[in-house]
């Protein structure tokens, strides 16, 4: 009766239409693409996470690095547009590599892009937790719950069981709908402003630990101590920028694609870059930039520093802060997690891994096996760096700093090279193509190599040395050791990519005529 | 020309069973089969994530690989088609492709899966029972191990609720278009008062029954019989599970039937009801009438 005879079928027997209702439900106007680009970048979380670190490389010149660190980043970015544009795939950075630079450098940009975004999943599950235990120490009135956070079997316990959560919400792509994410993005921005401006006051008055009065120096990016502390401080601040670029690349679908995303970044960028520019002032202004007991940059608190911070700046309302962040962590992790999943996806896709990773779960239509695997692998990271490192946040913060230099920048390079025969099709081509993305890419690689060497020093971060080496250096360099591993091993396994059969080198031609 | 079948199709064996009911009906009916993928916009449905329309054209070519393969494993004399449908929610993405197909039943699978085991009904088959005013058809887990048969009689099962009439004009129509007998059973007993004693409501529900059974008796085609079975039992579900069946038979409920007044958890007597039925139930909405009209 039945039959599995292909062959006798029509071929037209599947339609792909839009139902009747043809309106395209889904186009985000420039609200959402704020809200979807603040939830992204989650300042909250990223700005207790990178803080501390970047006050213990600059000083009171963190103002200064913000605005800095940003232009790498909006330059970079302005080449993810273009690249985005010509070539829109789930693989990104992997894609654009590939068809750039082929498959061997393409393969280590999307190991970047993945080896980042893993780093940051398992600090953004390590703040969680710290944050989780605070929230139920200031909501019980009992301080010793705040404590169990840094008991290393309860913390990686309830770490991995963050992640079991996440992976699920990943997985099961659960629905949340556009008016909550709403209420989280204000509750976050409300939060930290109120944080930011009672920080300000008490260290007006004088109620502060250690009251910093303010200089329009702090917004001299020359002031910075040394080049070395410029490099580690900006590659710090392209971390709390990271994700913003989201914003820039949704065209299509976009409400209006020609005005939606332009404005979206513009009011993105002014309202992070205020909210931080506050808050790292403020944070400043009320704790100092020293070592003691509340200072900035000591090393008991720089990795989480609201944590500290809260109760002394709040009082009985620093609860709220512990909400905001675990609150903008939880939204950020099901957005980051997508990042990873999606590019492995397409990694598999094209036979550059095995072709489960390109599995898409039949129920829930995510990138069911990446999604897994990537937890896994963030987990895992996690628990062994628990283990490893005397102070595990500062350090993957650190070592997240420089893979995002090294994807970024191989990005920025892509598009670079890929337009390569378009350069001086017009003006337009010259800037967004051509130098703008080589600044960027120039400015990433230079960041890279500076913090890179200078990591190899056992006292940079968090002091934890392996053989002599910084850990932050040995793992910089592990990571792209094993990705270089595991290409040579897929090269051999699945040689039709590394061919440039699946997925080929390309330059568009020139439009101009000759 | 009797409409047609859209199915919501998954590549899971919740979807494999949707298929092989949705197959039943359709050659039962002689209708034409939709299969129908209801994928979410911009490949997510999480307001935190960045919509990319590159992930949608990905998952747009799966489904339809998806669909191809369920396509040919369908019975070939049946008119059958793939269809891939982008909405908000799966239900919302079914019911705008039955409008558009003119489905007169949508099947989708019952299971739940999930950590909560396979008797709870799942999210998308609550979600239509709530929202869809085209009959909604369950079907049950292993649908697609069965033999395939074509439809031998249809049950409905009757009451005084609101939207009772359009369940027996669904049902007749149904019977009718099929070529079947139908048979009728009351559940009057289970609608009255609580406290009327035995003798009335006995009077009450032969009257009820009889009433019934002319109407669908006038209604039917010449050729085809409608009888009244009674259904002892002390609730709706304790009466469906001594009914006795056909292979291949299906039962009609009035979603009222499924819906405790005030109560949001719709699905729990369909999920209890489907735990008890050997046979698929095809839900038919009181709005039905409305529906059409509008």
């Amino acid at each position: 009766m039945s039959s599995t005879n292909r062959a006798t079928e029509p071929e037209s027997g599947v339609t792909t239409g839009i139902s009747t209702k043809g309106l395209r439900a889904g186009a985000v106007g420039v609200v959402g693409a704020v809200v979807i680009g603040i939830s992204t970048i989650a300042p909250a979380y990223t700005l207790t996470a990178s803080l501390g670190p970047t006050v213990a490389e600059v000083g009171t010149q963190v103002p200064a690095i913000i605005l800095v660190g940003f232009i790498p980043m909006l330059l970079t970015a302005f080449g993810y547009r273009e690249l985005n544009r010509v070539m829109p795939d789930s693989g990104t950075s992997f894609t654009w590599g590939v068809r750039a630079f082929g498959p061997w450098i393409g393969w280590m940009t999307g190991w970047g892009l993945i080896a980042a975004t893993v780093i940051v999943l398992s600090n953004l599950a390590g703040i969680a937790v710290e944050f989780l235990f605070l929230l139920i120490a200031q909501l019980t009135g009992n301080p010793e719950i705040a404590d169990l956070a840094f008991n290393p079997i309860i913390n990686v316990v309830v770490c991995l069981l963050f992640m079991l959560g996440a992976t699920l919400v990943s997985y099961r792509d659960m629905q949340t709908t556009q008016k909550f994410q709403y209420v989280l993005v204000s509750f976050q921005l409300v939060v930290l402003v109120i944080f930011a401006v009672v920080a300000i006051v008490k260290a007006v008055s004088g109620e502060a630990p250690e009251p910093t009065a303010f200089s329009w120096a702090w917004f001299n990016p020359f002031e910075v101590p040394s080049f070395s502390a410029f490099a580690a401080g900006l590659s710090l601040s392209i971390f709390i920028f990271w994700g913003w670029d989201v914003v820039l690349t949704m065209n299509e679908e976009t409400k209006d694609p020609d005005r939606t995303p332009g404005r979206a970044a513009v009011v993105t960028v002014i309202v992070v870059v205020s909210l931080y520019l506050l808050l790292a002032i403020g944070l400043i202004m009320f704790a100092g930039v020293g070592t003691g007991a509340l200072g900035l940059a000591n090393e008991d608190i720089s990795a989480n520093v609201f944590f500290a911070l809260s109760d002394p700046v709040l009082g009985p309302l620093a609860f709220l802060v512990s909400l905001a962040v675990l609150s903008s962590s939880a939204a950020s992790l099901q957005s980051t997690a997508v990042g990873p999943a999606r590019t492995l996806l397409a990694m598999g896709h094209y036979g550059a891994l095995p072709k489960q990773f390109a599995k898409v779960s039949p129920r829930f239509f995510t990138p069911g096996y990446s999604t897994i695997v990537s937890a896994v692998v963030a987990s895992a990271f996690y628990a062994v760096m628990r283990l490893l490192s005397e102070n595990v946040l500062t350090d993957t913060i650190l070592s997240l700093g420089m893979m995002i230099c090294f994807y970024y920048g191989l990005t920025a390079f892509a598009c670079v090279w890929y337009f390569r025969k378009q350069w001086f099709d017009s003006a337009r081509s010259f800037f967004f193509t051509f130098l703008f993305p080589l600044v960027g890419g120039g400015i990433l690689a230079v960041l890279f190599v500076t913090t890179l060497i200078d990591s190899m020093d056992p006292e940079y971060g968090s002091g934890s040395s392996i053989g002599g080496l910084g850990l932050v250096f040995v793992l910089g360099v592990t990571i792209i050791l094993v990705g270089v591993a595991i290409m040579i091993w897929q090269r051999i396994k699945r040689p039709a990519f590394f061919r440039g059969e699946t997925l080929g080198m390309e330059a568009p031609p020139s439009r101009r005529r000759r | 020309m009797t409409g047609s079948v859209v199915v919501g199709y998954t590549a899971t064996d919740t979807g494999a069973d949707a298929a092989a009911l949705g197959a039943r009906l359709a050659r039962s009916l002689g209708a034409t089969l939709h299969l129908v993928i209801v994928l979410p916009n911009e490949g997510t449905r999480s307001a935190a994530v960045p919509p990319e329309r590159a992930y949608e054209e990905h998952i747009r070519g799966q489904a339809k690989k998806w669909l191809a393969d369920a396509i040919v494993r369908l019975p070939q004399e049946l008119t059958r088609n793939g269809h891939v449908r982008f909405a908000e929610s799966f239900a919302e993405g079914l019911i705008a492709a039955g409008e558009e197909f003119d489905a007169r039943v949508i099947v989708v699978g019952a299971a739940g899966g999930g950590i909560f085991g396979r008797h709870r009904l799942g999210s998308v088959a609550s979600e239509l029972l709530h929202s869809s005013t085209i009959p909604v058809a369950l079907a049950p887990v292993g649908s697609a191990q069965q033999d395939d048969h074509v439809i031998p009689r249809v049950t409905a099962a009757v009451g005084t609720r609101p939207g009772a009439d359009a369940l027996l004009d669904e049902a007749v129509a149904l019977a009718g278009d099929t070529g079947v007998d139908l048979r009728l059973v009351s559940l009057v007993p289970f609608d009255v008062p609580p406290g009327l004693d035995t003798g009335a409501l006995r009077v009450v529900g032969d009257e009820h029954s009889q009433e019934v059974l002319a109407v669908a008796s006038e209604l039917l085609p010449d050729g085809r019989t409608a009888v009244v079975e009674k259904a002892p039992g002390d609730s709706v579900e304790d009466a469906v599970a001594h009914l006795s069946w056909l292979p291949g038979e299906v039962v009609l409920v009035g979603s009222s039937r499924l819906a405790q007044p005030r109560r949001l958890f719709l699905g729990s007597t369909a999920a209890k009801m489907l735990h008890e039925l050997p046979v698929p139930m095809i839900v038919v909405p009181r709005t039905r009438a409305e529906a059409g009209v509008r």
